[in-house]
């Protein structure tokens, strides 16, 4: 039982630094053909960042050579009352939203691979639809749709006589955010369903048999089979919808650039504002935005850190 | 040693063994982390070669039929409105002078150029040409943008009107020029002032409310002002400052914080009259929920008699609007505080064109200039576009019959500052969407907007 003691992998050691001389060129070559990728991403991703790291630490408008401060911008953050409200906006719709576009596509999928066998194509290209359309696009057409005179939502709102229930969605401090998610599910919800759908493809049949044999139902069939079967594909769509949460931008700036009066206020639309919109004036303030662009990639990662937590748990 | 204990918790090193899907996905996941967060950063990198440096005399020889060196102008702009113009301005002008390039690049709307100039100004590599936006005079301090008294001459620029000077001039340098004009006014639809009763132009603002209570009895609205972007709501506020104070220059202290503050009195008397007309419903619903195109199409469609808006609708009423409204669309001032006020309203070239001072093409640059601001060329130029010029001698031929009206007010004086210039003034738009909503109380929102402003300048 000497192997027993081993490492695992031990026994087959010898042989793989042999097969790794021996494939010597063989490596050269792979490794020269992933070279153009990894300068590429070196020099559009690698040094943005860590430039921008470096310029969070600095006071720096655009004109002539930074000029170090430390931490003054993070100090100023805490004493800024926009940002305080990006940053709760920002993990108010990156929870929120996570929960929604996990839960909801989980169930679409469910359903789609369970009851609609027949129409399971055609339903998962409608519910696929949405999310090939860019989010400037949506965000454009959802402006139009939540126009609180011309728009369809208000427009049938009326129609069925609920005309107590109309707003101006995206003019209120209590609807903006609020309508802007319910866009984001829109969005989200075919490519997360796409997700779900292909894990469920990938879980054995006869545990369901078995189950059924055991006389499980329809819900503890999905709680003791469907979901565990799915935390892999669970844990990269959490972390997908969290790190889409932290750097939403695009459909926020789109539908109300973070308004009324910041309402719908995240890190994205306001590090752009300082930094290239008008939100500075004159004078851009690269420095304090970067250190803003370092709070969502901090954010980020955490998302990417709790992906890996539960990849770990689902493989135990 | 359990068989489930990893290379790491033995202290071996792990055998070079083929990627295993989870260390895929979490490179893939720190990859796409990165990747996601990346075009946020990737934005603020670039060199820091933003200050000046003489570029001393141009290399370039520039005119048209001798052999000198070839030179390429770029242009960059937002300016939609003369898409159609551009390549007949640069048609005509390489004709005449073989040597120059130009190649204009026009961007779709000011969010998408900003990013794109910063860039370029930050890499020390701007356009020979571009549109400043609220930059141009910190672009001409930091010797970004070539002083065009300078390289033009006064004679040149006297032809401009003084309101499109004086914004892009700082201690007697000019810094650029104004392009497209802008006035605003109220746009109104004669046959549904007429089905509501109202007669003749409203003079002043409580005619403008009594006019709204006759238009709310129809079912419509009275007049549509956009605030989405908040900062959007400053154009219809920021000339009752001047209305309020009969100061015109009162908004550009305001601007700098210069001796004045959003607390003061006059600010929270234009709040108040602001407030008043949100109350007698001169609005539509939903004003901090609608955009600059909404607002557009609420009038056309006949959801509201009036519209408050810029110079450039009548050209935006005949692309958009159903066939034939555009004719008989007609505009009228602002109201005034009282019969006989004066009927300021907002007006500053916010389209205007700078010259790099860096360029080794500056001198090309500048015949370009010469060239498109020519008054042959000029008025043609805004005339075919249905834009408003800022010259005198354009203005004087000006065709379209809404625009020329809307340029008389600039000619005759009654155009006030109302774009946000100074650090963190367009935060002052925030605070004022709570008097849209009807939900803020005069003083309060003032207070807020000097503690925005105040915020943002850190």
């Amino acid at each position: 039982m000497a192997s027993q003691t081993l490492a695992p992998g031990a026994a087959h050691r010898p042989r793989l630094r042999m097969l790794s001389k021996r494939h010597r060129p063989e490596m050269l070559a792979g490794y020269l053909f992933i070279l153009p990728t990894v300068l590429l991403f070196l020099v559009f991703v690698g040094y943005p960042i860590v430039r921008s790291v470096y310029l969070g630490f600095t006071t720096w408008s655009g004109f002539g050579s930074p000029s170090w401060t430390g931490f003054h911008n993070y100090h100023r953050m805490f004493d800024d009352t926009v940002a305080r409200q990006a940053f709760r906006n920002t993990l108010v719709f990156a929870a929120v939203t996570t929960v929604l576009q996990t839960v909801l596509p989980l169930l679409v999928a469910v359903l789609v691979n369970a009851t609609w066998r027949r129409f399971g194509i055609a339903a998962r290209t409608l519910l696929f639809i949405p999310g090939v359309v860019s989010f400037v696009v949506s965000g454009v057409i959802w402006k139009l749709v939540l126009d609180p005179n011309l728009g369809l939502l208000n427009k049938l709102l009326d129609g069925i006589g609920l005309d107590s229930l109309t707003h101006s969605w995206l003019g209120e401090s209590s609807t903006a955010l609020p309508a802007i998610m319910v866009v984001s599910l829109w969005q989200a919800l075919g490519l997360n369903m796409l997700i779900f759908f292909a894990g469920l493809q990938g879980i054995d049949p006869t545990l369901y048999e078995a189950a059924e044999v055991d006389g499980a139902g329809a819900w503890p069939q999905f709680r003791y089979v469907t979901v565990p079967g799915l935390r892999l594909v669970t844990g990269i769509v959490i972390s997908l919808n969290l790190i889409n949460g932290f750097k939403a931008f695009d459909l926020i700036y789109v539908m109300t650039q973070g308004g009324p009066n910041h309402a719908s206020e995240v890190l994205g639309t306001r590090l752009y504002g300082l930094a290239f919109g008008t939100t500075s004036g004159a004078v851009p303030q690269f420095g304090y935005a970067s250190a803003m662009s370092v709070v969502v990639l901090l954010l980020c990662t955490a998302a990417v850190v709790v992906q890996i937590l539960l990849n770990r748990r689902a493989a135990r | 040693m359990s068989d489930q204990q990893t290379p790491e918790q033995t202290g071996s090193a792990p055998a070079s063994a083929p990627m295993s899907r989870r260390t895929l996905l979490k490179l893939g996941s720190l990859g796409a982390a990165a990747m996601g967060v990346s075009p946020l950063l990737a934005a603020c990198g670039g060199s820091s070669s933003g200050s000046a440096s003489s570029s001393g005399s141009s290399s370039a020889a520039v005119g048209g039929s001798g052999g000198g060196k070839k030179a390429t102008v770029r242009v960059w702009t937002w300016y939609t409105q003369q898409q159609k113009e551009f390549p007949r301005l640069i048609s005509e002008f390489q004709a005449k002078n073989p040597n120059i390039t130009v190649e204009n690049r026009i961007f779709g709307t000011p969010d998408q150029f900003l990013p794109a100039l910063a860039a370029a100004v930050s890499a020390g590599n701007p356009p020979e040409i571009f549109a400043p936006h609220i930059r141009a005079l910190t672009y001409g301090q930091q010797g970004v943008s070539a002083d065009l008294k300078k390289e033009l001459g006064d004679d040149f620029l006297a032809d401009f009107f003084k309101s499109t000077r004086d914004e892009y001039t700082l201690e007697g340098k000019q810094y650029a020029l104004g392009w497209m004009a802008q006035t605003f006014g109220i746009f109104y639809n004669p046959d549904m002032l007429s089905a509501a009763g109202v007669q003749g132009e409203p003079e002043t603002w409580d005619d403008l409310i009594a006019a709204a209570a006759k238009i709310g009895k129809t079912g419509k609205a009275a007049v549509t002002v956009s605030a989405n972007p908040s900062t959007s709501g400053l154009d219809f506020f920021l000339p009752l400052l001047a209305q309020v104070t009969d100061d015109p220059t009162y908004y550009l202290k305001l601007d700098q914080l210069d001796g004045v503050s959003y607390t003061d009195q006059p600010v929270i008397d234009a709040l108040t009259l602001l407030q008043k007309l949100v109350k007698a419903k001169v609005f539509q619903p939903g004003v901090n929920g609608t955009a600059g195109d909404q607002a557009e199409q609420l009038f056309y469609t006949g959801g509201s008699a009036m519209l408050f808006n810029g110079s450039w609708t009548p050209q935006d009423l005949i692309t958009n609007a159903p066939k034939g409204f555009a004719d008989k669309v007609k505009v009228m001032q602002t109201p005034a505080l009282k019969p006989g006020a004066k009927h300021y309203t907002a007006n500053q070239a916010g389209a205007g064109l700078a010259v790099s001072e860096t360029s080794k093409n500056k001198d090309a640059a500048l015949e370009f200039v010469k060239f498109i601001y020519s008054p042959e060329q000029y008025a043609t130029t805004m005339n075919n576009s249905n834009s408003m010029p800022s010259t005198q001698s354009a203005a004087e031929k000006v065709s379209n019959p809404v625009l020329k009206q809307m340029t008389s007010w600039l000619i005759a004086g009654n155009g006030v500052p109302h774009i946000p210039f100074g650090n963190g003034s367009s935060e002052a738009g925030g605070p004022l969407a709570s008097i849209y909503d009807g939900s803020g109380d005069p003083a309060d929102v003032a207070k807020k907007m000097q503690e925005a402003v105040k915020n943002v300048r850190g």
